[in-house]
């Protein structure tokens, strides 16, 4: 077993950080770890260069870089609307395509955005446009705008196959503050007529992020929000 | 004693006649002498009265009639094409007065020549240090001896009683100048940059009216710091409504029928605005069959009885519950004030002091009006201690009632005004209502749905109070926690939002309040000067946005008013008139029906005004509020002494004549709103 020094054994080291890899259930393909190792000084510490590969794993897209084996994917049928219900037991690794808060209004997302856009939330500019009611130890304060959540997400797996999923309660980590090609690994989950069904308990948070498709995602945001605002009618 | 002519002779100044008039009667008793002067709404009221400082006096009450002092820039600064507008910002300001407030200077020039002590009664606020240092510059011309030490006073008071009026007589202390100067560089602050601004907004845009309609009916397009961010409100929520998109929501529905009675059952999540995952859960519930109850929680729950009457509250109120504008409620309230039957209507307190004889008040109330027994209930053991609020502004109590009127001495909006005041006070010293609610949450499948019942079991503050409202809900059935059935109806139900209504005056009155613009003595001034610069209007609530242009055809804009600003009573810059002048707004389309909750709309050049700043960029933002809420924080500064006028002038300057520059490079951005909001279509080879 490697230890603190590095060995300096290429192939050694490889198996090494496949394993460690693949323990965290992100496998990774051969040309992928090929590449990786010649980028590497083969005597780093082993712990240094598995974090190191593990960040960049988390930064590529999965249906290149990771293994697939028919355990670690969907079912190619997991989408049928007509399957009332099914568990599945992972566990799966998928990566983020899309996040969308369906508790609040496409439209009240687009406006929250252009304030922030007109600067209304930069330190010293803000301006308050709510007003808090006083009205006793009971005033709900009804602010449906504020509202986080649930939230649906656009799951794909090593295969590139697109599933829907959606939080059950709250999952921590999960908003729309998410970046765009993170990882996560899905267990003992159930899928009702094609849509995921999420507790904290089904999910574990990697991580990491694909730059090109987060940079993207936040551009078109807005574009994309209105669209389903006014173009949406029926759902699903 | 002394005879006539050896007496010690006291010169006392109010802001206006009738609280000359008053304080001279209570101050003078059946004793007092009128005397006309050059100004036939301004009397000298002669009596004696004995100062525990000075001894028996000899008095003269007079009065102004709000400022006496204008100001403007030299006369060679008048011609708007020989100088640039930001020349104003150093321009040198003569102050004169005006030759109708002449006479009531010379009155006090000559008064104050035999006079060894001077008293100024002006309002406890800060206008009214100011105007106090206004009457004392006079004073002095012609008077030099007053200015050696302890010759000039002030009386602090907060209601016009002849106990507190004598107290205050008493009491007397000195003129804040802190106070003073942070009027003088509102004032300053407010030439300088209303004038320059909307020199340069009229010169840019003017034109294009002018050549556009062909006739030069557009008049002056106005600035100011407040006005501004006002309106900036106002065509936001307007913007809002008219590009609102209406999405469809679902939710789902729990129907449980227990003991005869229907329950209904709202879903925690509210609603979702995905189909689907509505639908799949809603599929799932059915299929759990079985609805379990997780919390059955019963408690004590109270609504809070209000908290004391502040000018914000006040106007708020006016608006929602005695359909009067905020102007007009001051105004009302001022003269309740005037005639001693509320305290000082401007002050932001919404505490009492722990000193003040509340019981007394409430005592007075027992004599009659219909909140005679109420009262009574009161004094018979029903009393508890006002809520206290976390504002004190240290000048004045909170709005309350001072003396009690038969109601039928009052014409009908003075009487509205008056008793909401009197009521809000009983309220205060009344106990909280007290109910009880039942909390019922049950788990349907994975979906959690509540239920609650109120039980409404003392109404306490709100017999007194009508203008709130508790009601118990029905009756809930028992149910036991861990108990199941099955629920007799559950439903997917969909709907659509909706836009908000446009902006009501308590709405604007919070937005302004919340975002530091305008304080309590100024709010309804700015909303008024947006309705009299035709920036915006007001019409009664329920008329729905028209589908029609009926919005977007061109309106002139409208002439702004002169700028005497002669119909602002006693805060205008020149020739203010104390009388007669008060009270009224614009008569804009719509203000007839006083009736019913109004909102504001902005006109088409309202729209394209803030519409040009805003894409200029936001960090000059004229219609944002951060830049008058800076202000605003600064006078404060000088009153509390942390800062000097001459450096917020300054820098208030230096910060405005930035946003200038940044203006002029990218005017065009505002005339292309302009065309696009008021004059049709763009054409491209305009310039």
């Amino acid at each position: 077993m490697a230890s603190g020094n590095g060995t300096g054994n290429a192939e050694e080291v490889t198996a090494s950080i496949s394993a460690f890899l693949a323990a965290k259930h992100v496998p990774p393909t051969q040309a992928w770890m090929t590449a990786f190792i010649s980028t590497i000084r083969l005597n780093t510490p082993i712990v240094a260069l598995q974090k190191t590969a593990l960040f960049r794993l988390l930064a590529t897209d999965i249906t290149t870089s990771t293994t697939k084996s028919a355990a670690s994917c969907f079912a190619t049928n997991i989408t049928d609307p007509q399957v009332k219900e099914r568990q599945v037991r992972g566990p799966i690794t998928v990566q983020l395509l899309d996040v969308e808060d369906i508790g609040r209004s496409r439209w009240s997302q687009v406006e929250a955005i252009e304030a922030q856009e007109r600067g209304e939330t930069t330190k010293g500019r803000e301006v308050i446009r709510v007003v808090p009611d006083d009205n006793g130890p009971d005033a709900a304060t009804q602010n449906e705008s504020k509202s986080s959540g649930p939230h649906k997400l656009l799951l794909q797996d090593a295969n590139g196959l697109h599933v829907y999923a959606m939080e059950l309660t709250s999952i921590n980590g999960v908003g729309v503050q998410m970046a765009v090609g993170a990882k996560l690994v899905l267990k003992d989950f159930i899928v009702a007529r094609g849509l995921i069904l999420l507790e904290p308990r089904n999910v574990e948070m990697l991580g990491g992020k694909v730059d090109a498709w987060d940079r993207k995602w936040k551009e078109d945001r807005k574009k994309v929000l209105k669209e389903k605002a006014g173009v949406r009618e029926g759902g699903g | 004693m002394p005879p006539r002519r050896q007496q010690t002779k006291v010169l006392c100044v109010a802001e206006k006649p009738s609280i000359a008039k008053a304080v001279a009667s209570h101050l003078g008793g059946g004793q007092v002498n009128t005397h006309n002067t050059g100004n036939r709404y301004v009397k000298n009221y002669v009596f004696q009265y004995n100062f525990p400082a000075w001894g028996e006096c000899e008095v003269t009450m007079t009065s102004v009639l709000g400022h006496l002092v204008s100001r403007d820039f030299e006369s060679r600064y008048n011609n708007w094409r020989a100088c640039d507008p930001s020349a104003l910002f150093e321009a040198p300001i003569q102050t004169y007065i005006q030759d109708d407030l002449k006479p009531i200077a010379e009155n006090i020039k000559s008064q104050a020549r035999f006079a060894k002590y001077l008293y100024i009664w002006t309002d406890c606020d800060r206008e009214g240090e100011n105007i106090g240092d206004e009457i004392r510059q006079e004073a002095l011309k012609g008077n030099a001896s007053l200015s050696q030490p302890n010759r000039i006073f002030r009386a602090r008071f907060s209601n016009i009683e002849r106990a507190h009026i004598i107290n205050a007589a008493c009491n007397p202390v000195t003129l804040d100048d802190a106070q003073a100067n942070a009027v003088y560089s509102r004032i300053e602050l407010d030439l300088r940059i209303g004038a320059c601004f909307t020199r340069n907004l009229t010169l840019s845009v003017q034109p294009l009216f002018h050549q556009h309609f062909g006739n030069r009916e557009q008049g002056l397009i106005s600035y100011g710091s407040c006005q501004f961010p006002t309106l900036g409100f106002v065509v936001e929520r307007y913007l809002r409504v008219r590009n609102f998109v209406p999405e469809t929501f679902w939710t789902i529905k729990v129907m449980h029928e227990k003991e005869d009675i229907k329950v209904n059952f709202r879903w925690a999540r509210n609603h979702l605005f995905d189909r689907m995952p509505a639908v799949i859960l809603f599929e799932r519930c059915l299929a759990a069959r079985i609805a379990r109850v997780t919390k059955v929680q019963t408690k004590p729950t109270s609504k809070w009885k209000p908290l004391p009457l502040t000018t914000v509250e006040l106007q708020k109120c006016g608006s929602r519950f005695l359909y009067m504008d905020s102007s007009r409620v001051m105004t009302v309230a001022e003269s309740l004030y005037t005639k001693g039957w509320i305290s000082y209507p401007r002050t932001e307190t919404d505490q009492f002091d722990g000193g003040m004889d509340l019981r007394a008040l409430v005592q007075k109330q027992t004599q009659g009006g219909p909140w005679a027994g109420l009262a009574q209930a009161l004094m018979n053991g029903g009393f508890s201690a006002p809520r206290n609020g976390r504002n004190n502004d240290k000048a004045h109590p909170p709005i309350h009632p001072v003396n009690f009127v038969e109601p039928t001495q009052l014409d009908a909006q003075e009487r509205s005004v008056y008793e909401f005041v009197v009521r809000r006070f009983l309220a205060c010293c009344s106990e909280d209502a007290r109910g009880s609610k039942t909390d019922i949450s049950i788990l349907y499948g994975t979906e959690t749905f509540n239920a609650s019942g109120l039980v409404v079991l003392a109404r306490n503050y709100l017999d007194v109070y009508k203008y709130d409202r508790w009601t118990s809900s029905q009756v809930l059935p028992d149910f036991q926690e861990g108990e199941v059935f099955e629920p007799t109806e559950a439903r997917i139900q969909d709907g659509k939002t909706s836009p908000p209504g446009y902006l009501t005056e308590p709405e604007l009155i919070a937005l302004m309040d919340a975002n530091g613009i305008g304080t309590d003595a100024t709010m309804a001034e700015h909303i008024l000067k947006i309705k009299e610069r035709n920036y915006a209007w007001v019409q009664p609530r329920g008329r729905r946005p028209q589908g029609n242009d009926g919005d977007d055809e061109a309106e002139s804009g409208g002439e702004a008013p002169p700028a005497a600003n002669a119909t602002r009573g006693r805060r205008g810059r020149g020739g203010a008139r104390g009388r007669g002048g008060r009270g009224g707004g614009v008569e804009g389309p719509g203000r007839g029906a006083t009736t019913g909750v109004q909102e504001f709309i902005p006109t088409t050049l309202g729209v394209a005004l803030v519409e040009g700043y805003e894409n200029m960029g936001f960090e000059i933002s004229l219609t944002k509020p951060f830049l008058r809420k800076e202000m605003e924080l600064k006078m404060k500064a000088i009153c509390d002494g942390q800062r000097t006028k001459a450096e917020v002038v300054h820098e208030t300057i230096e910060q405005y004549r930035d946003v200038y520059v940044r203006t002029q490079q990218r005017l065009n951005v505002l005339r292309d709103a302009v065309r696009k909001y008021c004059l049709g279509p763009i054409e491209a080879h305009n310039g």
